[in-house]
């Protein structure tokens, strides 16, 4: 009786412990990788995808035309499946590679996106 | 009741009110299992309804009083946690970073089958795979003994397999894949997450109200739910219903193909360059060989507790390892579409 008392609170706190790392936006995690160049006056947001997509956070200008690219390693897992909603995006990525989304000439504000089946999110601050 | 004569009356009898849409005798325990839609009558005035049809028996409503065993929770949770504990801190420690090649072999596909069933992809296949036997053994478990106990189990497994040789074969063949759009994906994620919640709910066995709930949803969907129940009850008297009834879990097994997991999808994609059909065939076949062994797993540990009196307890965890999974999924299937901002992150 005491034992499942306490393997029930041990198993909850690491339930809780779990869930708190899962969340979608840990505090303090904002990547500023550089993963953000301008060619040609064209932006380029680079974002690996393999079992999830790095950096989670990036952040680019808003103004300007942008490309997202996405770059593969033998990804076979939910990331090779890219879903941006608000730019009714929901696309396959190549196996190893790059593929380049457009995203038009975002305004300011977070572009958010998952993978295929929605474990995965990542999302881009465009500032003015 | 006392003979089987008995048996064929009350059925034939009850089956005629309009509201009933089943009923089924049991001359071992004297009573008759009744399912249709009343509203919200109570059990009193239904059975007082009923007997009126009955020529030479009567209904009482006292044998639905079921005790629920809660003690069983204080084992049940804690396995559930733990389990969806290790399923989480598997994801986390990068389990779907493990395949590093660029080119796939049917080894590679292999590989890719066994990270498959341990992935996020467990939460759709092996959650329904799991919510459908356990309700198999639970539904009735005197089928649930002898020879064809496994039936439906390895009927799932052959329908699997030898969809995804099929399947693969023709997307290689063609060279064009039928993925479901974002829109039928959303449609079918959201589907299986209702029928899990459904089967987990009843595997709880603490709401004895979930049948008159199912109503309120779409009525397809509660009656499928409902339907895999009743899957393996095979009468050998309807030839042709138990032969419906047996293709069922087969049936499921080939739509695992079009489920919505990753794994699943990418695979099919490398399908498509092999540009033939055994090509195609082989490497899905591999693929699906490889998610065979977790799967199997889950799906044959229902039989392990049939009888033993742990089996409320395994019951009652596989419930709420459904429920969680269903929830899982159903929150999934919205943020992709965009209705409401990522939750979970692996």
């Amino acid at each position: 009786m005491k034992g499942t008392i306490i393997s029930s609170i041990v198993a909850g706190l690491l339930i809780v412990g779990a869930l708190y790392y899962s969340r979608a936006n840990p505090p303090g995690v904002t990547d500023n990788a550089n993963n953000v160049k301008i060619e040609n006056g064209t932006q380029i947001v680079e974002i690996r995808a393999k079992g999830g997509y790095t950096p989670r956070k990036s952040v680019a200008k808003a103004g300007l035309p942008t490309i997202i690219r996405f770059e593969t390693s033998g990804t076979f897992d939910c990331s090779a499946f890219v879903s941006i909603p608000s730019l009714n995006v929901s696309q396959a990525l190549a196996l190893s590679g790059n593929t380049d989304i457009n995203a038009g000439t975002p305004a300011v504000g977070t572009l958010q996106g998952t993978c295929g089946m929605g474990m995965y999110p990542f999302e881009i601050d465009f500032e003015g | 009741m006392h003979c089987n004569a008995c048996v064929t009356l009350t059925e034939s009898e009850l089956s005629e009110h309009p509201q009933v849409t089943s009923a089924k005798s049991n001359l071992g325990t004297r009573t008759v299992k009744i399912c249709g839609d009343f509203g919200d009558k109570s059990f009193d005035e239904v059975a007082k309804e009923l007997s009126g049809l009955l020529s030479q028996h009567t209904l009482s409503a006292e044998s639905e009083k079921k005790a629920v065993n809660w003690s069983d929770f204080k084992i049940a949770v804690p396995i559930a946690l733990g389990f969806i504990f290790v399923f989480v801190l598997l994801q986390k420690l990068g389990i779907v970073n493990l395949v590093s090649a660029s080119k796939v072999t049917y080894g590679t596909a292999f590989v890719v089958g066994i990270i498959a069933s341990l992935s996020t992809c467990m939460a759709v296949v092996g959650g329904l795979l799991l919510s459908m036997s356990a309700t198999f053994v639970h539904g009735d478990p005197s089928t649930s003994l002898g020879a064809s106990k496994f039936k439906p189990q390895i009927l799932f497994h052959l329908g699997r397999i030898v969809a995804f040789f099929i399947l693969g074969g023709v997307i290689g063949a063609l060279g064009s894949a039928f993925a479901l759009g974002s829109t039928g994906t959303f449609v079918l994620s959201l589907l299986v997450g209702l029928v899990m919640l459904v089967l987990g709910i009843n595997l709880l066995d603490i709401f004895h109200f979930t049948k008159r709930l199912m109503p309120a949803m779409p009525k397809f969907i509660s009656k499928r739910a409902l339907s895999v129940s009743k899957m393996n009850h095979t009468r050998p008297t309807e030839p042709r219903q138990s032969f419906g009834r047996a293709l069922t879990p087969a049936l499921v097994g080939v739509a695992t193909f079009f489920l919505p997991c990753g794994f699943t999808q990418s695979m099919q994609l490398y399908t498509l360059t092999t540009g033939s059909f055994w090509g195609g065939a082989l490497t899905m076949l591999a693929f699906a060989l490889g998610t065979l062994p977790v799967l199997a797993i889950l799906s044959f540990s229902s039989f392990s507790v049939v009888g033993s009196p742990k089996a409320g307890v395994f019951f009652k965890t596989a419930g709420l390892i459904v429920i969680l999974f269903a929830l899982f999924n159903i929150i999934n299937s919205l943020v992709v579409i965009g209705l409401i901002p990522p939750v979970f992150s692996f």
